[in-house]
């Protein structure tokens, strides 16, 4: 007995049926090539860099280690349904503000961690909780600093 | 390699899939951050996964304090867990150093432990803690002490028609997991040391990761504590007593000889995070 082909998912608030799913189908490869959410990026598909990150249920996960059949029945949010999230919106703009992207690649995977990590810990998340959360995302221009910056400006608002 | 996916809804159906399959054509699925990576890179060779996602082992559960965690509960579950962190800090301390939080939103300890690696960030701090593993099969249940568990690199005691159903930590214990790495997060331990402390008052565990061919105690190191609030002299002796004894070898992530050397500032930072848990939790009445 194998997974039903057919399985239903909530991606960005929209309730969406996908058929002849196979089974060793990743949820990376459903978002990208399936449904065309190409936001969602594939780096190392090691579940090493983090440029896969997107909220299952509200929790960070790293789609390129996620069989899309063990989601089925969960509700997604990529880097294209995140500013719809009141949290989500609050990380974007204090990523612009702070100019907290280079060539951009990580950026969507950063942008979700952070957003999942506040929903996880509240806004109120120490420093070295935002730290820890984002020690899993990789930005190989190296610009660490604005992405840091821009998160300590989102906690300063919130004290 | 393509592989097809079977997600049962109850170990009844759990077991007659297990039993069916043909061990190494069969692999089992709990979060799969460990199994996907290992099937991509041919170190895994299973046409058919199992899921265990649907059993009802998502969960851990307080038993005074005694610690009941089911083979698929995500290891952020526990981590958020604030009588974990407060009981059994080595376990806090080893599960944050598993991967990122994204892959600890799905990672287990059934998983971490099934998959028996030497360099397991989980396995020092479970021989430490001297927990138990609980099995089941069609055939029972059965409960295996860690250390006969973990056989040898990648090899359980698990026999082909069993699951790991939960862990049991027999109990709240002051403990201490440290580690060195290349990069401090998302990387694997060159060395790990676990420490647990009691009962009976002063008697102490010593286990080391990144050893080969499976993470260990480490009697001699154990033998050189004897008091609750260690000496200087007596720290000492354990950590070179690791550094002797310890069954290190040279590998891609360190030498033999550097993984000498980094044991013994382990072995002291572990014993002593750990003496001062007890005495913040003795309080001032603590004594020696």
């Amino acid at each position: 007995m194998t997974a039903p082909p057919t399985i239903t998912l909530t991606v960005n608030g929209r309730t969406l049926e996908c058929r002849r799913v196979p089974d060793d189908e990743r949820l990376l490869d459903t978002l990208r090539w399936r449904l065309g959410l190409k936001g969602t990026k594939e780096g190392c598909r090691t579940g090493d860099c983090g440029a896969c990150t997107v909220l299952v249920d509200g929790e960070s996960v790293l789609s390129c280690l996620a069989l899309t059949h063990t989601v089925e029945g969960s509700s997604l949010v990529t880097v294209e349904g995140i500013a719809a999230e009141p949290l989500g919106k609050a990380v974007v703009a204090a990523f612009q503000a702070e100019g907290a992207v280079q060539c951009g690649y990580c950026t969507p995977g950063f942008v979700v961690a952070l957003t999942g990590l506040l929903k996880e810990r509240g806004p109120k998340a120490s420093r070295e909780e935002i730290l820890a959360a984002l020690s899993g995302n990789l930005c190989r221009c190296t610009g660490y600093s604005p992405i840091i910056r821009a998160t300590e400006r989102l906690l300063e608002k919130h004290r | 390699m393509p592989f097809s996916l079977s997600t049962p809804k109850d170990p009844a159906e759990a077991f007659r899939l297990l039993v069916a399959g043909r061990p190494g054509e069969t692999a089992l699925l709990a979060g799969g951050t460990a199994l996907l990576r290992d099937l991509d890179e041919g170190q895994n060779h299973a046409t058919h996964l199992i899921s265990l996602r649907k059993l009802p082992w998502n969960r851990h559960a307080w038993k005074g304090e005694a610690l009941e965690i089911g083979s698929t509960e995500p290891l952020r579950t526990l981590e958020n867990d604030p009588l974990v962190r407060a009981r059994l800090p080595g376990l806090h301390q080893a599960i944050e150093a598993v991967g990122s939080v994204a892959l600890r939103h799905r990672a287990t300890l059934g998983g971490n432990l099934g998959r028996a690696s030497p360099a397991s960030d989980l396995i020092p701090v479970l021989l430490a803690l001297e927990a138990l593993v609980n099995l089941r099969s069609p055939r029972g249940q059965r409960v295996v002490d860690i250390e006969q568990f973990i056989i040898s690199s990648r090899q359980t005691a698990r026999e082909p028609d069993e699951l790991i159903e939960s862990v049991s930590i027999p109990r709240a214990l002051p403990s201490a997991y440290v580690w060195q790495r290349v990069r401090p997060s998302n990387d694997i331990s060159q060395v790990g040391v676990a420490v647990a402390l009691g009962p009976p008052p002063g008697r102490w565990r010593v286990a080391l990761g990144g050893v080969s061919p499976r993470p260990v105690r480490l009697p001699e190191a154990e033998e050189a504590l004897v008091s609750r609030r260690p000496s200087e002299a007596e720290v000492e002796l354990a950590a070179q007593a690791a550094a002797r004894h310890a069954p290190f070898v040279t590998d891609r992530r360190a030498t033999e000889g550097y993984r000498r050397r980094l044991v013994t500032t382990l072995v002291r930072r572990a014993v002593r995070s750990t003496a001062e848990h007890r005495a913040r939790r003795a309080g001032p009445k603590g004594g020696r």
